[in-house]
This record gives structure tokens, sequence and C-alpha cells, in this order.
């Protein structure tokens, strides 16, 4: 599981450190006057870290981005009424993700789940309603359509591959 | 930075500019810096913040008071025998900045490092320690604590206030969140601020320094609701108020009568920068940092700056001190903060660089540990 240690900085805000699934360390420095600092800490002690420092406003424009939330809304909006209690998530595959290389058809995802790929996101293009032999790339975003209760078995299965037939 | 432009505009030797006079106006606001400075320290100290950075804060901040505490008071010792001349002066070489070297951490790019969290807690350590000597010392300086049962009756005053206070806080917070509910922002705000100047202004009247007042008043909302809100509309204000602060100061800085007290400054500024790095280091070690680390947190400690400013002041002022030693303490301090953050600040910047030659890697890097795609 994720793991984000909090540490009081006294005098000076809060730091929040996070180690990414390649080894590599994000710190984040809030300081009490909104300012947000960004650290890549690397094991080398010799290197100075690599830094960004970034207003409030700019903090929250970054957040929204990371969190995904900006190419999301209008979309949504639109979709909401017409869907009911359908969902649509965005889902990235990691390089390590075994579906990369399988198939829209192969990889299960509407067998095992019952939930559509609707469209990839590959690039700076996007592919709507995928053919069924379209290949998975390393870093697509699958676009999925499906009952809220499907998608943490998606998510699984990003992670660790389709069920065993 | 600032003192460096107080003492180019200010009066004393070396004449550069004489633009500025120390001024009741310059006067004034330092006061408010130093105020609303100790006010933002007393935010700190809420028992849940201190409970999470218990073990730096203890370790650091014990090894630094053995260390550069111990030399502190060795220095002064020798350099005016014992006596409450050699209490204060002690105090005053001992105490680090923590304005000084927080603003040094970040432009240093140091604030994620690990080292850092005991760098902070140590400081956090030295200021709550010195914000008690204060009060002490302010009582030994204006001379009506002269005999021992004085001084100790003026230590248990100073006990009592911060007793009273650490009371208050633990019943204040639901106070002053009812009472904050009803307040406008901005009336907020004033309400702080009258809180933090009157608490110091009730200090001062009870024979302690107005700094351990502001620190109290802090202390006093640190639980409550309102600290962050407060922390985040106030801290521009804070570090406006210590600017001015540190350019006041530069003000009356006269580095042209340094000569008069260079025996003090020659082994008063070597030994209070060796044993902080020592101090640092130490306890670096004892946390379990490499030695780097260690190093980088001992430079890190070496600047001086408010506190010495404040108790150079106090000693200054004070009537019950021997004469000579008031005008030289004044003139030592302004020196010694100059050189002393100098160093510090450019020790800090090399000492990456010192560490990787004082402690060369065992290993040699491995390319191949470079990320692969």
């Amino acid at each position: 599981m994720l793991e984000v240690r909090e540490t009081r900085l006294p005098g000076v805000g809060t730091k929040f450190t996070m180690d990414t699934h390649r080894g590599e360390s994000v710190c984040t420095v809030v300081h009490m006057d909104g300012v947000r600092e960004l650290y890549h800490v690397t094991e080398d002690e010799d290197g100075e870290p690599s830094r960004i420092v970034l207003n409030d406003e700019e903090a929250r424009q970054l957040g929204a981005i990371l969190g995904g939330v900006i190419y999301r809304p209008q979309l949504v909006q639109d979709l909401e009424v017409a869907l009911k209690d359908l969902v649509i998530e965005w889902i990235e595959l990691p390089p390590t993700s075994p579906l990369v290389g399988l198939t829209v058809m192969t990889c299960r995802i509407r067998r095992t789940t019952g939930s559509t790929i609707v469209a990839i996101l590959r690039g700076s293009g996007a592919m709507a309603m995928p053919h069924p032999d379209e290949v998975l790339r390393a870093g697509d975003v699958l676009v999925v359509i499906g009952r809220p209760e499907a998608f943490p078995q998606i998510r699984r299965m990003v992670a660790e591959g389709p069920p065993a037939e | 930075m600032f003192i460096g432009a107080g003492i180019i505009v200010g009066p004393g030797e070396p004449t550069f500019i004489h633009l500025v006079d120390p001024s009741e106006g310059t006067e004034l606001l330092s006061r408010l810096g130093i105020v609303l400075l100790l006010f933002f320290l007393g935010l700190e100290f809420s028992v849940g913040r201190l409970t999470q950075a218990r073990r730096m804060t203890l370790v650091g901040g014990g090894v630094d008071l053995a260390v550069a505490g111990g030399g502190a008071v060795l220095i002064a010792l020798l350099l005016v025998g014992p006596g409450v001349e050699a209490v204060l002066l002690a105090g005053l070489v001992y105490i680090s900045s923590s304005a000084v070297i927080t603003r040094a951490l970040f432009d240093f790019r140091r604030l994620a490092d690990p080292e850092t969290d005991m760098v902070l807690g140590t400081l956090l350590f030295e200021d709550l320690a010195i914000a008690l000597f204060l009060g002490v010392a302010a009582a030994l300086a204006s001379g009506r604590a002269a005999g021992p049962v004085e001084i100790a009756g003026t230590a248990l005053l100073a006990l009592a206030f911060v007793a009273a206070f650490l009371l208050a806080a633990r019943y204040a917070p639901r106070v002053v969140d009812r009472v904050a509910d009803r307040l406008e922002r901005e009336q907020l705000l004033l309400a702080t601020l009258a809180l933090a100047i009157g608490a110091a202004a009730l200090a001062e009247a009870a024979g302690l320094s107005e700094a351990i007042g502001a620190l109290l008043a802090g202390i006093l909302i640190s639980e409550s609701e309102i600290r962050d809100d407060i922390e985040q509309q106030l801290i521009g204000l804070r570090d406006f108020a210590a600017g001015i602060f540190f350019f006041s100061f530069g003000l009356a800085v006269d580095l042209g009568r340094a000569g008069e007290v260079a025996g003090w400054l020659a082994l008063g500024i070597p030994v209070a920068v060796l044993t902080k790095v020592a101090g640092g280091f130490v306890a670096g070690r004892l946390v379990g940092l490499t030695k780097r680390r260690s190093l980088n947190a001992g430079t890190a400690l070496v600047a001086r700056g408010e506190f010495t400013i404040i108790l150079s002041k106090l000693a200054a002022g004070g009537v019950a001190l021997d004469a000579a030693f008031r005008e030289d303490v004044a003139i030592f301090a302004g020196v010694f903060v100059v050189a002393t953050t100098a160093v510090g600040v450019l020790m800090m910047r090399e000492s990456r660089r010192a560490g990787r030659v004082l402690f060369p890697s065992a290993r040699p890097r491995d390319p191949s540990e470079s990320r692969s795609t």
C-alpha cells in the first residue's frame, strides 16, 4: 500500500514524503504561507536535489492535473444523465501491467467485469470504440464504462493480469 | 541580508551611506518583529506537534545544549569571570538563529533532507530554552534580582507564568474557538495581534521579558482550530517585521569599533562555530544519520541571530551590570551575529562538498543503478 510519511517542520510547515513504485522519492513541503516545494530525492547524497517552488495557485493547478480531474469534468457532466448508475473511469496502463501486449478482447475486461472499453487515449490522440484486436500499449489510458462495483476488479486486473480461464 | 542593509545605511562605522538613524519608528517595528517571531514560535509548541518530533528535538537539542551550551559557558567564564555578566554572555553566544537558518535551509534546498528534521527540532528546543532563560535574564540585568533568593524568586515567577499559560492552553481552545466563530476575519487578526502584544506587555510588567509573553500567547492558541488560519494570515506580517528587526539591528552595528572587543571576538567566534558543528555532528550520528548528513546538520546550526540580539539589548540596557561590560557586549553581539551568520551560511553552502572530501564514499558509484527504461 502507498505510504505517505508526514513530518512537522517547526517554523516552516509540513513535509510529506512518498516513495514511488520505481524506488524514487517525492517530497512535498507545504509552507505555512501556502508556498509548496516539490523535491525529487535520490539515494545519491552527493547531488543537489532538484526542486520546484510553486505558489498556492500553481500548486492547486498541478494537483488537479496530477489527480486527473482536468480532462474529466465536461465529459462526465454531459454523460451523467444518460449514464444513470453507470460510471466512466480513466485507467492508465503502467509499463508493468500484464495487460500490456494483450488486445482489447484478450484482456477480457468485458467478459470478466461486464464493463466496456469505450476509448483508448494514446499519446496525443484518442481512439473511440477500439477494435477488439487493438493491442494495448504501455501508457495507454483506457476509458472504461461500467457499474461502480466493477472498477476495483478492473484495477486489480491492470495490476495482476486477467484471471485464468 | 537585512542586517547588511542596516549596516550600510546606518550611522555606524564604516560610514557607507548615512541614510537612516535608529529612531522610535524603527525601534517600535523591531519590537513588533520580536513579538511576532516569538508568537509564531509559541504556535509551534502544541502538544501534538511536539510529541511528533520528540526524538529529534530531545536528542538534537540535548547534545547541542551540552556541547555548544557548555562551550558558551566556558567562553563567558574566560572572558568576564563568574557573575551575572557571564550568564548573559553565555546565553547570547549559545543561541542559534531559527529565522536565519530556516531561511537558509529553504534557499539551499535542504528542507527535504532527513537531517533538516533534526536541525529544526534542535532550534525548537533552543528557542524554548532561551525563552525561559530570557525571563530570568531580564530580572538579572535590571538588578531586581541581586541575591540568590531573588534570582530563585524570579525563576519561580517565570515558571509560574509558563505553568499558568500551559494550564490555560488546555482549556483555552474551546473559549478561543467560540470567540473566533463570532468574529470577522479582520477582527480575528486584530484580536490575535492584540493578544500577542498584550501578553508581551503583561509579561514585561511582571518583570519578565516581553519575548516570553508573546511566546506564551502563541502557546495559548496553539491547540485551537484557528491556528492554521492565523499562521497563514499573519506569516507575511511576521516575515516583514522580522526583516525590520534585523534591519534596525544592522543600523546599530558599528563595525568600526570591533577592535575594542577583538579579544572577545577572537575567542568567541571560533569556539562558537566549532562547538555548534561538533554538537550537530554528534547529534546527527546519534539519531542514525550518515557522516555527511551529520556534517550538514552541524554547519546548519552555526548562524546566530534574533535571540543573541535580544539578549545583547537586554544586557546593554541592564542597569545592574558592569558599565564597561554593557558597552562591550553591544559591540560584541553586533559583530558576532554578523560573523557567525556569514560563516554559518557559507558553511551550509559548502558542507556538501566538504562532506564529499572528508567522508569519501566507501563504494564507487554504480552507473547501472541509474534508472532503466
